[in-house]
Parts: C-alpha cells; sequence; structure tokens
C-alpha cells in the first residue's frame, strides 16, 4: 500500500500542491490525471524524494522512500524520458542505473529485450526517437523487477503498437500484483486499463475513486468528457 | 517481481559502504560511456608532448633565468594545463547530470545526495590522476623528442608526486564548482576566467601573504612555475609543497561541501 497523506509544496507564493491525500492499492493501475501544472509531476517528484514537500508524508509500505533499502527493486520511475545522456548508448545508460542499484548486469539485456530495443542497444540516445527513448526509460524502470511502477506519462511519443505494448505490460503487471499509478492525458486510453482514478486541479485533490464511480457520474458521456467537466475550474495555466 | 519487497521493514539500514560501491561503479560506467573522457584523456598526453617540444625545440631558453630547457625542468610544465582542463572535467561530472536530467534518476535509483557525490568525488579523483599521469609521460616524450639534455632530474620523483596530489585534487575542485554553479557553460567560463584572468588580477593587486592562497597561485607553486605576473615578492611569498597542497586540497574540500549543501537544500 503507498500512502500519500496531506501533501503540500509550494514555490514562493504558489501553492503547487495543496494538501493532497491518496492511497495506492496493490494489483491496480490507478491514473494520475489533471490539466497542466495540476501538480501531477510535482506530485510524483514528492513521493520519490525529488522534491521535499513542505508537509505531508508519503510511504511505501510503512517507509518512506528514503528509507526503502533497494528502492530500485521495490518502485520503478519514469518521470522524464528525456533525462538521458545523448553521447551515452541505450546499453551504458541501463548499465549505471543498474550499477548504482546493485542489480545484475544481466537485467540490462532482459529489460531491452522486454522493450524491444535490443537492436539499438549500442547505439546513441541521442538518435533515438522520443518513443525510444520512453521505452529505454521504461527499460530503466523495469530493471530492478519492482513492485511498483510510477510513470508520468508514458505514453508520449509512443505509436500504436508503443501504445499497445505498454497497455499489455501495465495490466499484466498489476495482474501479478505489482501497483501502478501512471500519469496520462490519454483519457481514452487510460479508460480501458485503469482500475482507479486520482484526478487534480490546482494541486488538490478532486476525486479519488474507481474508475467506474467515475464512470457512474455521467453514462451517457466519455471519460475525457466527465474528467474535463471535473477540471475545468482548475485549467489555470500559469508560469513557473 | 517479489511482492513482499514493500513488506520487508528495513531494520537494517543499507550499508553506507555497500551504496558507495554501486554509486563508484556507476560513476564509472557513465564515466567510461561517453566521448568526453577520451577527449580529456588524449589533451593530457597532447598538452604534455606538445609543451615540452615547444620548449625544447622553439623556445630553447628560460626568458626569466636565461638558462637552456632541460628535461628535468620542463616535463611538468605541461601540468598546470592539464589541471586546468582537470578542473574543467570535474565540474562536467556534476553539471552534465544536470543538463541532461540524469541527476534525478541516479537519486531516484540511491535517494543520498551524499552517496552520489561522495562517489562523484572518487571518480573526479581517479580522472584527474589518470590525466595528470598521462600528462607527465606526453611531458617525457614530448621532452625526449625536442633533443632536450636531459638535466637535473633529481627532484624528479617528489616533482612527479606533488604534480599528481595537484592533479588528483584538481576534477575534485571543478566538482565543487559544478556542484555551486550547475550549469555547464557557466562553470567552465568561471574556472577559466578565474584560473586565467582573476588570479592573475588578484597577484597584480594583492599582497603574497594573499594571493598564494588562490587555488591557481598554489598550483604554479606546487610546480615549481611562475606566471608572467609573478614578482620577486610573490614568488618569495610561495607556500613549501605541503602548504600548496593544503591550499589546493582547502579550496576543493570547501567547494564540493558548499555544493552538496546547497544541494541537499535544493530540490532535484
Amino acid at each position: 500500500m503507498i500512502n500519500v497523506s496531506h501533501l503540500t509544496k509550494s514555490y514562493g507564493e504558489r501553492t503547487v500542491v495543496d494538501d493532497l491525500s491518496f492511497e495506492l492499492a496493490g494489483g491496480r493501475i490507478t491514473g494520475f490525471v489533471g490539466p497542466n501544472g495540476a501538480g501531477k509531476s510535482t506530485t510524483m517528484r514528492m513521493m520519490v524524494g525529488l522534491a521535499r514537500p513542505d508537509t505531508g508524508t508519503v510511504t511505501f509500505g510503512g517507509s518512506n522512500y528514503a528509507e526503502l533499502r533497494d528502492p530500485a527493486r521495490a518502485v520503478g520511475v519514469v518521470l522524464d524520458a528525456r533525462a538521458m545522456h545523448p553521447g551515452r548508448s541505450a546499453r551504458n545508460h541501463l548499465r549505471a542505473m543498474a550499477a548504482i542499484s546493485s542489480l545484475p548486469s544481466a537485467r540490462v539485456d532482459s529489460v531491452l529485450h522486454l522493450v524491444g530495443l535490443e537492436t539499438a542497444a549500442d547505439q546513441r540516445v541521442g538518435g533515438f526517437s522520443l518513443g525510444m527513448r520512453q521505452r529505454l526509460a521504461i527499460a530503466g524502470a523495469l530493471l530492478g523487477d519492482p513492485d511498483v511502477l510510477m510513470l508520468d506519462e508514458p505514453a508520449n511519443g509512443l505509436d500504436p503498437n508503443g501504445i499497445r505494448w505498454l497497455r499489455t505490460m501495465l495490466t499484466d503487471f498489476a495482474h501479478a500484483g505489482g501497483t501502478v499509478f501512471v500519469s496520462s492525458h490519454f483519457i481514452a486510453e487510460l479508460a480501458t486499463f485503469a482500475h482507479d482514478l486520482v484526478v487534480v486541479g490546482n494541486g488538490r485533490l478532486i476525486t479519488a475513486e474507481p474508475l467506474i464511480a467515475t464512470l457512474d457520474r455521467d453514462r451517457s458521456r466519455s471519460l475525457e468528457d466527465i474528467l474535463v467537466d471535473l477540471t475545468s475550474d482548475a485549467a489555470r495555466y500559469t508560469a513557473a | 517481481m517479489n511482492t513482499t519487497t514493500l513488506l520487508r521493514p528495513p531494520s537494517s539500514p543499507s550499508p553506507i559502504g555497500r551504496d558507495l560501491r554501486a554509486a563508484i561503479r556507476s560513476e564509472w560506467i557513465k564515466l567510461g560511456s561517453i566521448r568526453a573522457t577520451p577527449i580529456f584523456v588524449g589533451l593530457s598526453i597532447a598538452i604534455g608532448v606538445a609543451m615540452s617540444l615547444i620548449l625544447g625545440a622553439i623556445v630553447k631558453t628560460d626568458p626569466y633565468d636565461h638558462l637552456p630547457f632541460t628535461i628535468g625542468n620542463t616535463f611538468l610544465v605541461s601540468s598546470w594545463l592539464t589541471t586546468l582542463f582537470a578542473v574543467v572535467a570535474g565540474t562536467l561530472l556534476f553539471t552534465s547530470e544536470v543538463q541532461h536530467g540524469t541527476l534525478a534518476s541516479a537519486l531516484t535509483s540511491r535517494p543520498s545526495k551524499p552517496i552520489i557525490i561522495g562517489a562523484k568525488v572518487c571518480i573526479a579523483a581517479v580522472l584527474g590522476f589518470v590525466m595528470g599521469t598521462l600528462g607527465i609521460v606526453g611531458g617525457l616524450s614530448g621532452g625526449l623528442a625536442s633533443g632536450m639534455a636531459t638535466g637535473d632530474m633529481s627532484g624528479a620523483g617528489s616533482g612527479v608526486g606533488w604534480a599528481l596530489v595537484l592533479t588528483t585534487l584538481a576534477p575534485v575542485l571543478g566538482l565543487g564548482v559544478g556542484l555551486i554553479v550547475r550549469h555547464s557553460a557557466a562553470a567552465v567560463t568561471s574556472v577559466l576566467v578565474w584560473a586565467l584572468a582573476v588570479e592573475n588580477l588578484v597577484r597584480g593587486m594583492a599582497p603574497a601573504s594573499v594571493s598564494r592562497l588562490l587555488p591557481f597561485t598554489a598550483a604554479n607553486g606546487l610546480l615549481g612555475t611562475r606566471s608572467a605576473a609573478d614578482t620577486p615578492e610573490t614568488l618569495a611569498a610561495v607556500f613549501s609543497s605541503v602548504g600548496n597542497a593544503a591550499v589546493i586540497g582547502c579550496w576543493a574540500v570547501a567547494a564540493v561541501a558548499i555544493g552538496t549543501a546547497l544541494l541537499i537544500r535544493q530540490d532535484s
């Protein structure tokens, strides 16, 4: 169980995340949705210790992220698919990630095969398309064979085959008992495989409920329409 | 997937030694897998060879005492430039991670900034040692190729030792600068401006007792070299080798400490 409790984060006078609380259960896929600037990425960064919350806690099975003995074996994270050195090959990118997590180097070839990048393994990341970078980022998240996957817009740049592969991979992951927390703007796609939704706007929780409950709000409308209505008051775009 | 991983309580904290070794292995892979590394290493050799060749085959005599250059008094001269490049390499060890966003992935894998920085310090020191060694080898090779006389090599052993101390500390200082400035171009520019302009200005304006506390001035003292800005007063005030090494070490430690403190305070 992942517990997010009363998270708040401000940058200067701007409150980016405001008293956010929700839980993520094992064996389920939770979609994290909201307009741009709603605080989704900041929330995810706080969950994995990259940003320090002003108040609130995040626990993974009762421990915060920094206390996990082997974070990579517990939580696989994709926050930014562009976060790669362009001069490094895909294989060396993953080798460096495996090394810092004390993971066997054999996992590198395994995950490269899993994401379909085995033939591009020794090519420099600088020549990769966005979709290939997304696959490589997901490969990095899978290196530790984690119990939890946290993905910030993993479908960006993926072609239809890639999106289908991602959906199947995440569904299988959850069926095996893993926890998936995925933010996405592809609402129609999310509707086909998510079990639960956490909807945020202006940094605040709008709703956290099973997907079915969200759809039950108005069965005559699509999930996308329902979510746009839920978040319409919160869709204000300001520069950081 | 081990579904009990999360449920396993962190009864014993992950050993720091194990984490540091893992982080060092990762940094080593990172260092060895980018094109900039062989470029810096190659530059070290090239500078050593080139400077010795120039001094031995073209300049031939010391402009200050008018004595002919020998291998003994020139093979370490290039180490000052090697030091400068080593500082630049050290800054890039951190700033390139910030620039490409890879620092965040390192921190999610190993959420301990001191461990990550500790690993980078170790790798920076190794890189500096390698660059220094190759620069010295280049200096010797260039000296031999230029046909210079061997000269007095009695101080070569200690000279090499202190030169390697310098080039080992240099990238650590650069890492500290990178931690503080966090932007590749700004950090590299800062280093170059400081080394080539600021310190010369300070040497020209401040008392020798102050200017000898500057890192690149101490580097000159450690190598037994002098710059055009040096005066009899500044040369007389030079610290001993131990003192000069301590000056550079203090700058490196202070820069890394300040940079680490800033990094811990900031979100990644």
